[in-house]
């Protein structure tokens, strides 16, 4: 199969919806002729007119609403945020309209609309422009939660979140767009609520988001040399979450480690070790379950210190071995 | 600042002490160097002295609680200060004064885990302080996974030994548990029956289990017996002990001079074996086992090599005097190269002792009894006993032990030589 990258997935996936289905346009700022912060849509408007590829002012507040409106009229909005920090200028359209509107009205409208926008550290670009927020979308009931981690998962995964009739935010990692993947031609659609395992294993399970599905599975390679043998279990969203796949992974090895990217504390990590101590995975766990996430401060400048405020391979090698030689 | 008491670490494998009894109640003057109260290693009872003067302001634990080392146990301090009113987990003092081990990897958790500062300071005294109340109300530290195979093996979780932290026990332990004894799966059973009664091994006793186990099990052993005349010897000892009334050699003291000797001329006896290496020793430290109510000790008498038997006497005498006042230091119980268990004062005649591993051999002596001997073509009585050394077969091969079990015959039988 031929390999893409995952910005080039992600492109594909919006123009080869774009054709099919008039009712999806998108709007964000500068994703006309200057392609969006990342060059995601760059070529699109050449191809679909600005009426489709709307540049919008620089604020979050309008593109949100803009985008919450024309979806209760019947379009099928993509919206791109530059950086997903600025979430929270959209958040008042987003937790308390786009997720309320079809629960309040009875169902007689629904939002079916795509929030895109990149996430993550590691690009320097300081603490407004770093973070990982996806916790506090997955905390609304109302909208779906989207994080890929491969080009192959971000193509699928665009299609069913802009077929679904509900609001979904769709995270893209900054360090992602430049890796590749295999990646089919054809449209496909990857359910969302649909975990996938990204190795299999038998001695510890490591469920990770985003980035660290990555870090996660060279840290597999590491302790597979070591006769460590690693499952590793990327969720892909986080609303609707996989439940039974977490579980049944942890009823295999007896062991969890999460690992993302977002600040440990009050991260999705809590909920999913929670969700295993509460299901009938606990009779299986023969180690106390543990977390790595970002340390509990705004995201650093110095590239030394960016680094070492997120999960490192390093790190997870070591809570792995200790956790699976009972070290401590 | 009031001053912590803790839970000291008195050797390289004490994870835990179990409080045997405080010697001073709150709110009484303690000097620096004044015992204080005394603890139970896995090996020893001890007492721990004061590091502080002043008054003896708390105490959180007492008799029969397990904590673990380094853990406060109270604080000595001025009338009037103020101390937490529940043990605040590890000691900052001892922590600090560990260098390496398991202080270095505690900081090494603990930074790896990348959380704040506020975030984790809590949590890692939550977790400390928990394992303490844990261990004094009696629960058991055991992962789900572990709980659930004791549940469904029908085994009692307290009768798993846990190998983790803190004696966390994890499936595995309960799995070795179960294929460990077939013995052990019916102690639940028991544990519902009328008119039996339960000990669990801990301590002291707790590790002689665990090293008899591993040893047993793991070292290749031989025992070969031989009868050895005693005659001679209970005539040297009874003209000795006429020359020292009060001050008497014990059959003991004989059997240590005898091997002594016996070692100096087979050194390739005297020696440990671990990990395929053989340590030959010049000295000849012999550990003599000493029973105390249930529990087994064994004080080693130091280089008996260069020691006469009225000093190897001496040495026994307070060493066995300190194991049954319960005041042996480890280091009287280290160093061992050769074990001696005599059970001559009961009517035994033969038995099968058990190596006190890293040591390649030990002497076991039954009993003296009147038996039958043949000498010169006539039948005549004889008091003999019989005497049996088990030895390591990787360390020690049949010949050079028979060549041993010869010498000490020849000694015991010939005690006049032990003056050469």
């Amino acid at each position: 199969m031929r390999e893409i990258t995952y910005l080039e997935a992600v492109r594909e996936a919006l123009s080869q919806e774009m054709r099919n289905n008039e009712d999806v346009y998108m709007l964000g700022e500068d994703i006309g002729v200057y392609g969006g912060a990342f060059g995601v849509s760059r070529g699109m408007i050449e191809e679909f007119g600005p009426e489709r590829i709307r540049n919008t002012p620089i604020s979050e507040a309008a593109i949100s609403g803009t985008a919450v409106g024309s979806a209760l009229t019947g379009m099928r909005p993509i919206l791109e945020l530059q950086f997903s920090d600025f979430i929270t200028i959209a958040m008042d359209n987003l937790a308390n309209q786009a997720a309320k509107i079809r629960y309040m009205y009875g169902g007689k409208g629904t939002i079916p609309m795509v929030l895109r926008t990149p996430s993550g550290s590691g690009t320097g670009a300081a603490a407004q422009h770093s973070q990982s927020l996806e916790a506090w979308a997955a905390h609304i009931p109302g909208l779906k939660v989207v994080q890929p981690s491969t080009a192959g998962d971000a193509k699928g995964l665009l299609k069913a979140a802009i077929d679904d009739s509900n609001p979904v935010v769709f995270y893209e990692h900054k360090l992602l767009y430049k890796t590749s993947g295999e990646v089919p031609e054809e449209q496909y659609s990857i359910p969302l609520g649909k975990a996938d395992i990204k190795q299999e294993g038998t001695d510890a399970t490591i469920v990770a988001t985003a980035m660290m599905v990555h870090k996660s599975l060279e840290a597999a390679n590491l302790l597979s040399e070591k006769g460590i043998d690693v499952e590793v279990v990327d969720p892909r969203t986080l609303v609707p979450f996989d439940t039974e796949t977490v579980v049944e992974s942890v009823k295999k090895t007896g062991r969890l480690l999460v690992v993302h990217e977002a600040v440990k504390f009050g991260g999705i990590g809590g909920e999913i070790a929670s969700i295993v101590a509460e299901s009938e995975a606990f009779d299986y766990l023969d180690y106390p379950i543990r977390r790595l996430g970002a340390a509990f401060v705004p995201v650093p400048y110095n590239p030394v210190l960016e680094k070492a405020s997120v999960p490192s391979v390093e790190e997870i090698v070591e809570n792995i071995q200790e956790m699976v030689n009972y070290q401590s | 600042m009031p001053n912590e008491i803790f839970m000291p670490k008195l050797s390289s494998t004490m994870a835990e002490g179990t409080v045997i009894e405080w010697f001073k109640d709150e709110g009484e003057t303690v000097e620096i160097g004044e015992p204080i109260l005394e603890i139970m290693t896995d090996k020893i009872n001890i007492e721990v002295e004061a590091y502080h003067e002043g008054i003896l302001l708390k105490t959180y634990f007492g008799a029969d609680d397990v904590v673990p080392v380094n853990h406060v146990i109270g604080y000595i301090g001025e009338e009037g200060e103020g101390v937490p009113d529940t043990a605040p987990g590890l000691s900052s003092e001892a922590s600090a004064e560990e260098t390496g081990g398991k202080g270095s990897r505690e900081d090494n958790a603990a930074s790896s885990d990348t959380g704040t500062p506020e975030e984790k300071a809590p949590s890692k005294s939550d977790r400390t302080v928990s394992g303490t109340r844990e261990n004094s109300l009696g629960k058991v530290r055991a992962t789900p996974a572990a709980r659930a195979l004791a549940r469904n093996e029908g085994i009692d979780i307290h009768d798993v030994s846990g190998s983790g932290r803190n004696g966390r026990i994890h499936k595995q332990d309960v799995a070795d548990h179960t294929s460990g004894s077939e013995e052990h799966q019916k102690t639940p059973v028991n544990h519902l029956a009328t008119g039996v009664r339960t000990e669990k091994l801990k301590g002291a006793r707790k590790t002689v289990a665990d090293r008899m186990a591993d040893s047993s099990t793991s070292i290749p052993h031989v025992t070969i017996d031989f009868e050895v005349e005693m005659d001679n010897l209970i005539d040297l000892r009874n003209r000795v002990n006429q020359q020292n009334p009060d001050d008497k050699v014990s059959f003991s003291d004989l059997f240590i001079l005898i091997t002594s000797r016996a070692l100096n001329r087979h050194p390739e006896i005297n020696i440990t074996f671990e990990n395929d290496v053989i340590q030959y020793h010049d000295a000849r430290n012999i550990g003599l086992a000493v029973a105390v109510d249930k529990e087994l000790l064994v004080p080693v008498i130091k280089n008996t090599e260069s020691k006469s038997l009225l000093s190897i006497r001496d040495d026994s005498k307070e060493l066995i005097s300190k194991a049954r006042d319960g005041k042996l230091i480890p280091a009287e119980m280290q160093g061992g190269t050769f074990t001696i268990s005599n059970l001559g004062m009961y009517s035994i005649r033969q038995f099968t002792p058990i190596i006190n591993k890293p040591q390649a051999g030990i002497l076991g002596i039954g009993g003296t009894m009147d038996r039958p001997a043949v000498h010169d073509g006539r039948l005549i009585n004889k008091k003999a006993a019989t005497f049996s050394l088990s030895f390591d077969h990787r360390g020690v091969n049949g010949a050079p032990a028979a060549a041993f079990c010869n010498t000490v015959k020849h000694l015991a039988e010939n005690p006049v030589e032990l003056i050469l």
